[in-house]
């Protein structure tokens, strides 16, 4: 990996000969405002919260309004259901945490929103995840200083799990740094499988030494605290998350064209003028916890 | 049908033509080192009539037996004039003497050099070498794809693309020829330099419309590349010292002057200064380019000449993750001249594409790593006759018959130890042609060129027969994989067949003008699967199956041509309107790459293209150049994208202006510089923007596909060359070459974009991208002796 850092370098200097980003002022047409869900359920023994906005003109850059008294619902697939209730007008609802336990394996759960007259849904399964072994890191230090960052050197880390059998399992790496979440679109990381892709033939193995990587953003220093997450997903919530990545990455000489991100929330009466956007998912989590500690690094080759 | 039957009259009639008269062949050959001259004309006073060379050198024509004078033109060459005594049918060759070179002597008035207007050719541009090397190059290296950029009708989708559009056409649909073999990606690094070594190339043609009946396999046009044969009078070296190559090129001739051939090898040498600056781990990094060109020739006898030719050159990037492509291609070629009216040419040529990832060049890694290659390979056999009946008519005939194979992705992941290996079953295709043509005089004002092709293609196995569902799939949405049937070796999956017919007229208007129409259909079966804004070296070319049918175009162009002031320039004014089917796009977040069902992600869909092309070359005096004016639109028409309505294409540009002028002064300085303007390409933007997990996610309300331009684009360019004596020991010949790429410091816009914020993704913001913003000076050594 640390190859794949100075061949990169490489390729950025090549690139670097003169190209140059400049932040400009642009005109977009204006949209309709849409509502807006973003609401992930996990495994994981804490409050969860599906909160509802509404979307903006592109360069608004003010706070999104919130989609206030809305009626949230969450069904089992035997039709038992949880209403979510809202936090003070905030378009955040919430499932208290003592309530989460029907959430198991397996399990598939829709979505249920009526907002100003209109129902809406969405569909989606907690897949299995399996656990995370373990986590090292080694020594690295930079040939040049990055210019974003200060830190020349420090640890490079990567995780250990194995992925099981069975073709079409899907994932969503989350890391914390410091108890703060890695949140830059273009650093998502998803995997299908042990791998990127579903062509890469890589079932049940130990995922694959980028994907090990990819719980990086800079270098970790003595003393930094590492949280990683394992999400399973569903396909449809790996393209969905692909597509953010993709969007978010765009620009540049080999930008692909833009394109609307899919969403699976769906208007129950299908002849509605109105839609929604945003995503909800389901997942299994597994997690690790380390602090760097430069007497425990890994030796480097 | 109809059209069939046309022909079919209109060369039963030319037969009737036939008379008791002598003809005269031979070859052209330039003087100073042998080569062959291609389109060089030959024209009888006495007849008024005349014929052109081919691109081997050959020509023929038939007059009774008399005495003539013979006046041989070729623009950069001083006119010859011969008196003939013919009685029989002769042979004879000539030799043509560079302008040049020439001190002093007088001059013979030109008389031919109006070929523009009289020949049958339309939509087609010739750069000569000589031009191109002294138009401004970027980064000082001569580049023959860049220089044809500025002609009419040329445009490329930004500044370090690969690859160039014509007439709304994408960067796969120019088939690429270097010595008749096609050249798959015409890049080095990414697309800022050409696979074409300058020292090797005689002579560069880009056809663009009015396409002959002897070319097919590509929709937009032919960029038919010659190479130099080598000298066959003297040893020479060249070579040069630039910014980026350092060049070198050997050329002879051998077994008394019967052959000759060149060799010539660039290499770029900037990892070679930077080594001494690099530590550690980076020590064995390797970032460098290079190609390799040969060619040798052997004349067996007066009938027989043989060439074989090979192309090798190859990028690599890489420390330890290395990342390569090349292309490579060899041909063998024999000419025969059966008797003084009948010319043949066969071409057996090999032509490869091929890229490799590796994640672990030095194999240092065996518990991890990963290895991907891909490659298109492709066996060819291609007899071209050419009959020169009469005076009035020449035939043309042959065929050609290409075998592929494609590997679309073969790749090796090793994890924690554990292998695994992805393949995607190799394809094979088998794509044949056969035409036939006629040149013709119908009158002293009307000359005719009308052919058909008919072109035959076939997906075999063994591989993987891929039946695709759209039950319950949106348009524009991935398709559903319903069956996958495994094929036999042999086998035949899909089979299309195109009759292709070709035409164009030329209609002498007196004087120095004409008036020339041309239509074309031409159908392609191979395709580029690439969805990114300028293509890269991973994009996989796969053929027509029963999911991708082939891509077909019309075109239909007409053009004025007229010359001022005794040839000394040349105008013409084109106008042109292309019908493209069975375009391909894209799927959202399609999947191009290790995709085993890549064929679900694609989608088809009609393109449309017109425009008008203005043109006026100055080609004598010290002050020469050109200006070219292209006004044109691009639009595709894709079910399932922009609310399926004609959206234009990321290629589109409206205006687009070159201008190229060089001035020759008399000393040793030679001046040159080059501008152009043109209009931004299209962009898509999101109309509103959502908040997800704290990120600004953009969303386009209406779902339009380019509604936007970017900002125009210009720039300057500039180039001194001072000629010096001698190279070294007071031999040969040098010169220094001083260039300045973009000099008034533009940042050109090569893309608009929308992101988040760096510091808050909750916070949108806009993006110009420019490839290239700075002033770029370079200096070259060249050499010769």
């Amino acid at each position: 990996m640390k190859k794949l850092f100075y061949s990169s370098f490489i390729f950025i200097s090549v690139f670097a000969l003169s190209s140059c980003e400049d932040v400009i002022e642009l005109k977009v047409q204006d949209g309709v405002e849409q509502l807006v869900v973003d609401g992930w359920l996990t495994s994981k023994y804490e409050d969860q919260i599906i909160k509802l906005t509404l979307s903006q003109g592109y360069f608004d850059n003010s706070d999104p309004k919130p989609a206030t008294g809305a009626n949230v619902i969450v069904f089992e697939e035997d039709s038992t259901s949880h209403v979510l209730l809202e936090i003070d007008n905030s378009g955040e609802y919430l499932l208290p945490k003592e309530e989460t336990g029907f959430l198991k394996e397996n399990g598939q759960y829709a979505l249920y929103i009526e907002y100003e007259g209109e129902a809406y849904a969405a569909v989606s399964k907690l897949n299995r995840v399996p656990p995370i072994d373990s986590l090292s890191y080694e020594y690295f230090e930079f040939p040049f200083a990055p210019d974003d960052s200060a830190a020349t050197e420090g640890y490079f880390a990567e995780f250990y799990a194995n992925e099981p059998a069975g073709e079409g399992d899907t994932y969503w790496i989350r890391t914390k740094k410091n108890g703060e979440l890695i949140n830059d679109p273009t650093l998502i990381s998803i995997a299908y499988d042990a791998g990127f892709t579903p062509g890469s033939g890589t079932d049940g193995l130990i995922f694959i030494l980028p994907v090990r990587q990819s719980i990086n953003d800079g270098l970790y220093v003595h003393g930094d605290s590492i949280h990683v997450e394992l999400w399973s997903t569903t396909p449809d919530a790996y393209y969905y998350l692909l597509q953010v990545r993709q969007e978010s990455s765009s620009g540049g000489i080999f930008a692909t064209p833009p394109a609307n991100i899919p969403t699976n929330i769906f208007n129950l009466n299908s002849a509605s003028e109105k839609k929604a956007i945003g995503f909800f998912g389901v997942s299994g989590v597994s997690m690790f916890d380390a602090v760097i500690d430069s007497t425990k690094a890994r030796i480097s080759d | 049908m109809k059209i069939r039957l046309f022909i079919l009259l209109l060369l039963a009639s030319s037969y009737n033509l036939l008379a008791q008269e002598s003809s005269l062949s031979g070859y052209v050959r330039d003087a100073s080192n042998g080569e062959g001259m291609i389109g060089a004309s030959i024209y009888v006073k006495e007849l008024k009539t005349g014929t052109q060379t081919n691109a081997y050198g050959f020509y023929s024509i038939s007059i009774p037996s008399g005495r003539y004078t013979l006046v041989l033109t070729s623009i950069g060459y001083s006119p010859l004039e011969k008196i003939i005594e013919l009685d029989g049918s002769q042979k004879m060759d000539f030799e043509m003497t560079d302008e040049a070179s020439v001190l002093q002597e007088v001059v013979v008035k030109a008389q031919r050099e109006d070929a523009n207007v009289k020949s049958l050719e339309m939509s087609v541009n010739k750069v000569e070498m000589k031009t191109i090397k002294k138009m401004p190059a970027f980064l000082g290296e001569v580049d023959v794809i860049r220089s044809i950029q500025y002609l009419p009708g040329v445009s490329s989708v930004g500044e370090g693309a690969s690859g160039f559009n014509v007439r709304g056409g994408g960067i796969d649909q120019n088939l690429v020829l270097l010595d008749e073999a096609p050249v798959y990606n015409s890049s080095h690094l990414f697309g800022f330099f050409s696979v074409f070594n300058p020292d090797a190339v005689k002579d560069v043609k880009l056809i663009k419309g009015g396409i002959p009946s002897n070319y097919g396999g590509r929709v937009s046009s032919i960029l038919d590349v010659r190479m130099k044969e080598g000298n066959s009078k003297k040893p020479e070296f060249s070579g040069g010292l630039g910014t980026i190559f350092s060049r070198f090129a050997y050329e002879r001739p051998f077994l008394k002057e019967k052959g000759s051939f060149i060799v010539a090898l660039r290499r770029s040498y900037i990892d070679v200064l930077a080594k001494p600056f690099l530590k550690g781990d980076l020590k064995d990094s390797r970032f460098f380019f290079y190609d390799f060109t040969a060619k040798g020739n052997y004349k067996i006898n007066n009938k027989n000449t043989v060439f074989l030719s090979g192309y090798f050159g190859k990028d690599v990037f890489g420390a330890d993750f290395g990342f390569n492509w090349g292309n490579s291609t060899t041909s063998l070629r024999w000419n025969h001249v059966f008797n003084d009216k009948l010319f043949m040419n066969t071409t057996v040529f090999y032509s490869k594409y091929d890229y490799l990832i590796d994640s672990d060049l030095s194999n240092e890694n065996d518990q991890d790593s990963f290895r991907w290659e891909s490659n298109i390979e492709n066996y060819s056999i291609k007899p071209d006759f050419q009959y020169y009946l009469n005076t009035k008519n020449t035939l043309s005939f042959g065929g050609q018959s290409i075998y592929y194979r494609f590997n679309p992705g073969q790749a090796e992941a090793v994890s924690g130890g554990e292998t695994r290996s992805i393949g995607l079953p190799d394809k094979y295709a088998v794509e044949s042609g056969v035409y036939i043509g006629n040149e013709q005089k119908l009158t002293d004002r009307i000359s005719l060129q009308y052919g058909i092709r008919y072109s035959d293609y076939r997906y075999i196995g063994k591989g993987n027969k891929i039946t695709l569902s759209t039950e319950g799939v949106e348009p524009g949405e991935r398709k559903n994989v319903a069956d996958i049937e495994a094929v036999e070796s042999g086998e035949l999956i899909q089979q299309y067949g195109n009759w292709e017919p070709r035409f164009s007229a030329n209609v002498s208007l007196g004087g120095s003008s004409s008036l020339k129409l041309s239509y074309n259909r031409l159908a392609q079966y191979v395709h580029l699967l690439s969805n990114t804004t300028a293509s890269s070296p991973l994009d996989v070319w796969t053929p027509s199956s029963n999911n991708i049918k082939p891509q077909l175009s019309d075109q239909i162009a007409m053009g004025y041509f007229r010359n001022f002031d005794s040839n000394t320039y040349e105008a013409s004014v084109e106008v042109y309107y292309k019908k493209l089917y069975n375009q391909i796009d894209y799927v959202r977040n399609a999947d191009l790459l290790l995709n085993p069902a890549v064929e679900a992600d694609l989608l088809a869909g009609d393109g449309r293209a017109y425009g008008a092309e203005f043109y006026l070359k100055k080609n004598k005096g010290k002050f020469n150049g050109w200006v070219s004016y292209t006004l044109a639109r691009t639009e595709r028409l894709v079910e399932g994208l922009n609310n399926d309505d004609w959206f234009p294409a990321r290629i589109d540009k409206m205006h687009n202006l070159s201008l190229v002028s060089i001035y020759d002064t008399d000393k040793k300085w030679t001046y040159s510089a080059t501008f152009n303007f043109s209009s931004g390409t299209p962009a898509s933007f999101p109309t509103n923007k959502f908040l997800w997990q704290g990120i600004a996610l953009p969303h386009n309300y209406y779902d339009t596909r380019n509604t936007y331009r970017i900002p125009a684009s210009h720039r300057l360019d500039v180039a001194a060359t001072r000629k010096n004596k001698h190279a070294f020991f007071k031999k040969g010949e040098s010169e220094w070459v001083f260039s300045v790429y973009n000099v008034y410091n533009r940042r050109n816009p090569f893309s608009v974009y929308v992101r988040q914020n760096e510091d808050n993704f909750a916070m949108t913001e806009a993006v110009r991208y420019s490839v290239f913003a700075s002033i770029l000076p370079a200096v070259t050594y060249n050499f010769k002796f």
